[in-house]
């Protein structure tokens, strides 16, 4: 089953990238060990997202970039302006990487 | 910071993860349960340091027990835990080291540190035995010879607070040291001004303003015109040292020729300097014998300075000017690294539904996002809808449906 490494790009998912790279080169970890728990980690994290409580986020700026490429999405905003359950953030820029989620149903 | 609701879940996923590799770890000869139990402990301490994970990880760990119930993270912070343990004993274990030595001991490591820089310095120069005593404010004349003499003898408080005396003097008087080195002085009873004074009354003629005076940075006015006479016109030319002993030959060290050819080290630097010197600021040491020696004593020190403050200035002003603005223009010119570096501050990972597009209004609808802005995690799930304008472009390319 293919996995949308994406999320190994945020907070959690860089933490324990560098552990695994922490960890194998100082060979407690073997690589291939290393490359089974990120993918057990993409599995996790998606269906961790989906069970998560929902919540729904509203984000509204200036299109600064977009590209589509390898069925990626890839937004620059400026100036955005990102509603939440919790409140409401503004940052002077923001970079939005959307993968398609239909890849994973078929 | 991140809020509750996303540390739970973080914590949540790292326990599937850790749940749902143990297997691997432990069987297929893998590395083993310790190992998981280290990177788990590693990648929930990585967490908490991000910011991303609230409050201890036990309370989840007990809460999620679970799969992880037999394996109890209190091992793993075990793990962590002498780490920190070490930490938080810091200072007790800098207490043990320090017990070990005795006090004297540690007064010595100041002392040695401290005496040792002055010391090497005077010792060969008879001064702080014998005249500077009172400049040095050496509390005993025994002292300045060998740093652990004088650490051994005084070791408790004492020898701080001379010491530091001792050396505060030292710094300024250092350069006055160098002229003073070739003078073994036998007969100083008096002061080391006035000794350097006599040494520098060779260059007493230097009536002028220039600034070969100040160079000597003694600064000191030379008293005997006798002595410096001699010396002065024909030792002056030869801008190496000269020391001038006894009282009648001076021993005095000359650096640039005293009278005409002052100019040569500081030439620029002197000449604004000459007005400030007219005044005798700072060392007055005679008001009496010239005019121009009080001009050239204040700067003593200032002279040494000056020499090399424009030799770096020019160096460093050309290499400074030079990268800097071919790193700018680089800089400018890439938009898109600096749209990549964007992201390292304010990222938004997700998936998309549907991404549509009306002339210059976009809308994409996510889903299963993690975002972090402004050092937060925040993660939402299904439907939700992010609005995105492009002001003043408009397409007519369609509209993209996914």
């Amino acid at each position: 089953m293919a996995t949308f490494e994406l999320y190994r790009r945020s907070t959690i998912g860089m933490c324990l990238t560098e552990t695994l790279d922490q960890m194998v080169s100082g060979g407690v970890l073997s690589p291939e060990l290393a490359i089974q728990v990120l993918i057990q980690f993409d599995k996790s994290m998606t269906e961790a997202l989906e069970s998560e409580v929902k919540s729904k986020v509203s984000v509204k700026g200036h299109l600064h970039t977009y590209r589509f490429c390898d069925n990626v999405w890839t937004f620059i905003l400026q100036n955005a302006q990102l509603k939440s359950e919790d409140g409401q953030e503004t940052v002077d820029s923001v970079k939005i990487v959307a993968c398609d989620s239909k890849l994973l149903t078929q | 910071m991140a809020s509750s609701t996303t540390s739970n879940v973080y914590i949540h996923v790292i326990e599937d993860v850790i749940n749902k590799v143990r297997d691997e770890f432990i069987n297929n000869g893998g590395p083993g349960e310790s190992v998981l139990n280290e990177l788990q402990g590693l990648w929930e301490l990585k967490m908490m340091q991000a910011g991303a994970i609230l409050g201890p990880i036990d309370r989840s760990a007990t809460q999620k027990s679970g799969a992880g119930g037999p394996i109890t993270p209190n091992p793993v912070h075990d793990l962590n835990v002498p780490y920190e343990g070490t930490e938080e004993y810091e200072t007790p274990t800098a207490d043990l080291l320090f017990p070990p030595t005795p006090l004297p001991g540690t007064a010595q490591t100041p002392l040695p540190g401290m005496a040792q820089t002055p010391l090497p310095g005077t010792a060969p120069t008879p001064l702080p035995g014998s005249d500077s005593s009172s400049l040095y404010n050496i509390p005993t004349g025994g002292t300045p010879i060998t740093p652990n003499e004088y650490t051994s003898t005084n070791e408790n408080g004492v020898p701080e607070q001379p010491p530091s005396a001792w050396i505060n003097q030292r710094p300024p008087l250092d350069v006055n040291v160098a002229y003073v080195e070739g003078r073994e002085e036998g007969d100083r009873g008096a002061p080391h001004q006035p000794t350097t004074q006599d040494f520098f009354i060779s260059s007493g003629k230097r009536k002028r303003d220039d600034l070969p005076p100040q160079y000597r940075g003694g600064g000191y006015i030379p008293q005997q015109d006798g002595a410096g006479d001699n010396l002065s016109d024909e030792d002056n030319r030869s801008q190496d040292l000269k020391v001038v002993q006894g009282g009648n030959q001076q021993m005095f060290v000359q650096v640039g020729t005293m009278s005409s050819r002052i100019p040569q080290l500081d030439g620029p630097i002197p000449d604004p300097y000459d007005d400030v010197l007219s005044t005798p600021n700072i060392y007055n040491y005679q008001g009496v014998v010239n005019e121009d020696y009080n001009m050239n004593t204040p700067m003593p020190n200032e002279m040494h300075a000056a020499t090399p403050a424009p030799v770096q200035n020019d160096t460093g002003d050309d290499d400074d000017d030079d990268e800097p603005l071919n790193e700018d223009d680089d800089d400018d010119l890439d938009d898109v690294d600096q749209g990549e570096d964007l992201n390292t501050t304010h990222l938004v990972l997700a998936q998309f539904d549907k991404v549509t597009r009306t002339k210059s209004r976009w809308k994409c609808t996510l889903k299963d996002g993690i975002m972090h802005i402004n050092n937060k995690d925040i993660l939402f799930n299904k439907k939700s809808i992010s609005i995105v304008w492009l002001l003043g472009i408009s397409q007519a390319t369609g509209e993209f449906d996914f």
